[in-house]
Order: structure tokens, then C-alpha cells, then sequence
């Protein structure tokens, strides 16, 4: 226990015993909650329950965290290591995209976090709760929906709703009242009462969403939401995810592979590739990073010389290579577009294939991992 | 609690949904019962005349037959839901792992016991000489749930293990006949070889067709001539029989879970 810890923000001298915990915090942080003039915006770092020392979290990097992760490593075996040292540390009612290929560790992760897997070294939690320690606890507080779908086909969407609220404890009247809600939502209502085996791909997803969002989580995972649907249920699917989060409050961790879908939807990407997040910011930090537009270049010839070169130009703000092409991040793309093209007939490389575009989280991921994700 | 109530009622629900699938489980027995009983009814009558008495001999036989069949197949439920992936729901929700094994192994008993006592009321009907006093039916209840709860517990070891439906069904025909046959089920054990006699007081089906005997049946009817195994015995190796084989179900379960 530290005595007399000076609060941060209205300077008042407390002391705060190490067993008070904070308003829907867990033990992570300890909310300074015996000055009101704080307003419970002032928190006491503590580690394991022991008050370490009272820092300053200013108004705009308080609020409790969601989600926290740090080192995550998940091993399988010793030549398959799915996750390599996550860090995450998602604010609460924010949605953040864990975007990344296939098997770069997204899934491992959602399953750590949602207590299904035990990571082989770090640690991570929930609301503030421990995954491994209080992982009954976080359960209470998280919905899941998974990268498969997972449903009783065999069932009514108005059954499989029923069962997982009964699973969670929820009361009769409880469970009634949220299944119309969530139908209403979902625009399930006239499919109810039909067996799940006579949905489309697109209402089932709709209906594990109603499902995930059954028990009132606090956080919802969603592994790769809208993964095989067509575009116009994509569409549908990203509306209701965006209206969730504004009239809910609710902090939604998704991952996906489509740059589009992280570009729309989160307020937070973090990009991940073998196993490990190799830059995090908001779509538009990641993406404004790359100079405001950017010419894509595929060719043959003196390609170090002709990058070189490029490099040098003032006006060039990034130069980024990998699968055979060439990425410019420049200030204006038409008015430069000839100068470019004369350094390279200069440097003998031969432009076969030469593009202007916006930049997007796609040219970000080829910067940051030498590879394209593949949309399809 | 209520998690185990909850599983047990879906699993209930997709009973009401698919019932061919109980049914046409039961309707083996029933041949069993209707071919094979009234053919040896009618070739001992003339021969031993104690027609009736060989229906009551052999109907617990039979019941012991389709209790084991139906637990073992219960185990399907739970193999299906692993491979649908089924129980990663399960596994996100705030309830105890075991509960879920619990509901699996109560919705397979159910089942058990509803097809064994088909079983068992169209066994009187066609001949068997049932027990009057219904302390009996209790007691052979408890038995038919104890010796199902032993083959419930083998079934879900299995069904954690497996992801492929087409070698359960091998091990439902692998466990049923051989174990019907080196067991008294349908004939006396003391007109059996040595060699089967052992292999039969080995088998657990054995104890559950004495016991059941002694309990359904009117036992002066349903006697072989030799004596019977002690009722207690019965009670206490089909026992033992169910806590070893759900313990191996809950270590297998919890190793799959993982």
C-alpha cells in the first residue's frame, strides 16, 4: 500500500487502500474516486492488485481499457508459432480491426482473448479482467462470433437466440424481450420461425450477430464477419456493425483480410503479419502516412538505380517495394506522373504497368510487410 | 445446474425434430423381440414347453441390447456437435465444462431409458411374464441407468476423440453383437463353454440381464435353472462399470476441449 499519492490532476493528497477497485475496471487501474473534483478521471497504476505509483492519464487517454494484451505469444508446436508477441490496447466503445492475411495470427488471437486458448507466454484482459485468471468472468461480459458459422441448423433463429440466452442465465421474460429486439435488428423477424437450415449465408451471419449481441456483451469479437458473403450483404452486415457501436457503447474487436471493410469500419487498425502487429494507428494516420496519392509502378530493368533515383526526387514522400511493384507516395500524382515516367525511361527500366491512385490501407500493408494483401 | 438442463432440453428439442432418428434405433430391438423371440418361443415350446418362460428370459437380454445400442449412439449427438463446431459455443459461454459433458450423458440416459422401456412393455405383451411389484421396475431402472451410464461414458471418450461419424457407427456395431453374445443375455451361463463362461462374467451386459431379471421380470419365471448372480453384485460391478468409464469420458472430454 502507498500512502499519500499526489492525484495527478487536482493535486489533493489521498490515500488509497490497494483493495479499491475502480468502477467497472478490475484491477488494472484504480479510479481516484474520493476527490469528485477528478470526476473518476484520474487513475492510480497498480500491478496485481498493489499500488505501483499514480499517473497522469489526461482526459483523452483515460478511458478504461477494453481490451489489453501485452507479449502474447501463442506456440502450437515448435515449428508452428501462430502469435509472436501482441500487444493491444483497445480503448472501451471504439472498433478496432485486426487486419492481416490468412494465417497471420487473427484467429489465434480473438481465441485468446476469449478465453478458448490459453496463451504460452503473456498476458492479456478483458474489461479488466484476467483471460486466464477470471476467464469465467470475462465469458460473462464478451460476445463471440467465430470465423465458421456455427449454428444449429436444425433449430429456428428464434430458437438458437432462446438457447443462448438460457446458456447465459438469462430469465424467460429477459430472453423474449431481448430476441424481438435483436430480430428487429437483424431484420430476422419474418424468418423466426423457420429452421436456420433455410437461411442464406447472409441471415445466418445476421443471426450469430443477433446471437453475439444476445447476452448484452460489454465487448463483441468478431472473427472475420463477413467472410464468403456477397457485396450487398457485406453492406448491410457493416451497418449494423457501425450502428452498434453508436447506440450501444459497445467495443468491437474484429479482424478481417479485406482492407475495405477495416478502412470502413474501424476507428483503430492494427496490422498484423506472422503473428506479430507491425503498425497500429486510425485508417487515416496509416494511410496519410503514404503522401496523398500514389503511383503504382510494374516494370522491368534497373529497378534499384530507377528507386534510387525516384527517392532523391523532393516531392516523393515514400518508396515501397515487394511482389514486383513499385509504390510512390507522392504529393499530386497526375502533375508529377511525367517526371516519374522520365526518370525511369533515364534509368532504362521499362514501365509496364503504371497506375495513379488514392493510397489505401493496402498500400500501407505492402510498406509495412513487402507483400499485397490479395482483396479476393 | 441449469447449463446441463439447458443442453439436455436442445438436445431433447432436435429429439422432436428428427424422431426417425430414435425410432428407427429402437425398431432393431423390436425385431429382436418379435423375430428372434417368437421363433425360439415356438421351437422351445415344443420341445422344453416353457415358451413364455424363454420370452421372459430373453426379453432383459434384449433390453440390455438396446440400452447399450442407444447409449452408445447417443454419443453421436455430441460427435456431430464437435465437427459443427457446435461447442466452441458452449466453450465462450460463462458455464463449467463439465456441465456440458453432464448434458450429454443426461439426454443420452433419457433416450435409453425411453427405448429400453419400449422394449421392455412390448417384451410383456408379447409373452415375457413381467414383475408385479413395481419396488422391482425401480430398482431395474436404476440398474438399465447405471449400466447405460457406463456406455454413455464410453461413447462420449469416443466421440471426443473421433471426427468421423463413419467410424463411430463401426464402433456401435463393434461393441453391440459381441457383447450380447459372450453375455447371458440369451443363454443360461452354465450351458456355456468355460472359456465363454469367463468372458461373459467379465462382460458388465451381464450383470445388468441378471439384475434386470430380478427386477422386471418375475424371477422364478425368468430363471435359466442356475442360480442367479447376487442382485448387490449386480448393483455394485455396473457401478463401477459407470464411474470408470464416465471418468475416462471427462478425461478424454477435457483433453478435446483444450
Amino acid at each position: 500500500m502507498i500512502e499519500d499519492i499526489r492525484c495527478p490532476i487536482c493535486g489533493s493528497k489521498t490515500t488509497i487502500p490497494t483493495s479499491k477497485k475502480g468502477p467497472n475496471i478490475g484491477g488494472q487501474f484504480h479510479v481516484c474516486t474520493r476527490y469528485p473534483e477528478c470526476k473518476g478521471k484520474v487513475a492510480v497504476e497498480s500491478q496485481n492488485g498493489n499500488i505501483v505509483q499514480a499517473a497522469d492519464f489526461s482526459e483523452r487517454t483515460y478511458t478504461s481499457m477494453a481490451i489489453q494484451a501485452s507479449g502474447l505469444v501463442k506456440r502450437y508446436s515448435e515449428e508452428v508459432l501462430a502469435v509472436d508477441g501482441v500487444d493491444l490496447n483497445i480503448e472501451a466503445n471504439t472498433v478496432y480491426a485486426l487486419l492481416g492475411p490468412n494465417g497471420a495470427g487473427k484467429t489465434t488471437t480473438i481465441l485468446i482473448l476469449t478465453t478458448l486458448l490459453q496463451p504460452t507466454s503473456g498476458s492479456a484482459s478483458v474489461v479488466g479482467l484476467d483471460v486466464v485468471r477470471k476467464a469465467s468472468d470475462v465469458r460473462r461480459r464478451i460476445g463471440v462470433t467465430f470465423q465458421e458459422m456455427i449454428l444449429d441448423v436444425e433449430l429456428t433463429g428464434r430458437q438458437v437466440l432462446d438457447y443462448h440466452g438460457r446458456f447465459y442465465g438469462m430469465k424467460k421474460a429477459q430472453r423474449k424481450a431481448k430476441i424481438s429486439e435483436l430480430l428487429a435488428l437483424v431484420e430476422l423477424e419474418e424468418a423466426a420461425n423457420r429452421r436456420v437450415s433455410t437461411y442464406s449465408g447472409g441471415m445466418k451471419r445476421r443471426l450469430e450477430l443477433a446471437r453475439g449481441l444476445m447476452t448484452e456483451p460489454e465487448v463483441l469479437f468478431l472473427d472475420e464477419p463477413t467472410l464468403g458473403l456477397d457485396p450487398q450483404n457485406r453492406a448491410s452486415i457493416w451497418d449494423y456493425l457501425r450502428n452498434l457501436k453508436e447506440q450501444r457503447g459497445l467495443t468491437l474487436l474484429l479482424t478481417t483480410h479485406y482492407m475495405d471493410e477495416a478502412e470502413h469500419l474501424a476507428d483503430r487498425v492494427g496490422i498484423i503479419d506472422q503473428g506479430h502487429i507491425v503498425v497500429e494507428g486510425t485508417p487515416r494516420e496509416l494511410i496519410e502516412q503514404m503522401g496523398s496519392d500514389s503511383i503504382r509502378i510494374a516494370g522491368q530493368g534497373d529497378g534499384e538505380k530507377f528507386i534510387e533515383e525516384v527517392r532523391s526526387l523532393s516531392f516523393v514522400q515514400t518508396v515501397t517495394t515487394g511482389d514486383d511493384l513499385i509504390q510512390i507516395g507522392i504529393d499530386s500524382g497526375n502533375k508529377r506522373l511525367p517526371e516519374i515516367v522520365s526518370v525511369a525511361n533515364n534509368c532504362g527500366f521499362v514501365i509496364e504497368d503504371i497506375s495513379v491512385t488514392k493510397p489505401s490501407l493496402s498500400d500501407v500493408f505492402l510498406k509495412y510487410t513487402g507483400r499485397q494483401l490479395r482483396d479476393k | 445446474m441449469s447449463a446441463v438442463m439447458t443442453l439436455w432440453g436442445k438436445h431433447m428439442q432436435k429429439l422432436r425434430i428428427h424422431p426417425e432418428e430414435a425410432f428407427g434405433m429402437v425398431i432393431q430391438s423390436v425385431l429382436w423381440v418379435v423375430l428372434f423371440g417368437i421363433g425360439m418361443k415356438s421351437l422351445l415350446g415344443v420341445t422344453v414347453g416353457g415358451g413364455d418362460a424363454y420370452m421372459t428370459f430373453m426379453v432383459p437380454g434384449i433390453v440390455a441390447l438396446t440400452a447399450m445400442t442407444a447409449a452408445v449412439g447417443g454419443g453421436l449427438v455430441w460427435l456431430t456437435e464437435r465437427i459443427m463446431g457446435i461447442v466452441k459455443e458452449y466453450l465462450a459461454a460463462p458455464i463449467p465444462r463439465i456441465s456440458i459433458l453432464g448434458g450429454n450423458a443426461l439426454s443420452i440416459i433419457t433416450k435409453t431409458l425411453f427405448q429400453s422401456i419400449i422394449i421392455l412393455v412390448l417384451g410383456v405383451l408379447i409373452g415375457a411374464t413381467g414383475n408385479l411389484d413395481p419396488l422391482g421396475w425401480l430398482g431395474g431402472i436404476v440398474l438399465l441407468t447405471v449400466y447405460g451410464l457406463g456406455f454413455a461414458g464410453i461413447a462420449l471418450a469416443f466421440a471426443s476423440k473421433t471426427n468421423d461419424p463413419g467410424s463411430y457407427h463401426m464402433v456401435i456395431f463393434l461393441f453391440t453383437l459381441p457383447l450380447l453374445f459372450l453375455s447371458n443375455a440369451l443363454y443360461p451361463l452354465e450351458s456355456l463353454p468355460k472359456w465363454m463362461e469367463i468372458c461373459a462374467r467379465l462382460n458388465p451386459t451381464t450383470y445388468a440381464v441378471d439384475g434386470m431379471r430380478q427386477t422386471f421380470m418375475d424371477s422364478s419365471v425368468a430363471s435359466s435353472g442356475g442360480d442367479y448372480i447376487a442382485l448387490w453384485i449386480c448393483f455394485v460391478v455396473l457401478a463401477a462399470f459407470a464411474v470408470i468409464c464416465m471418468s475416462l469420458a471427462y478425461f478424454v472430454f477435457k483433453r478435446s476441449i483444450r
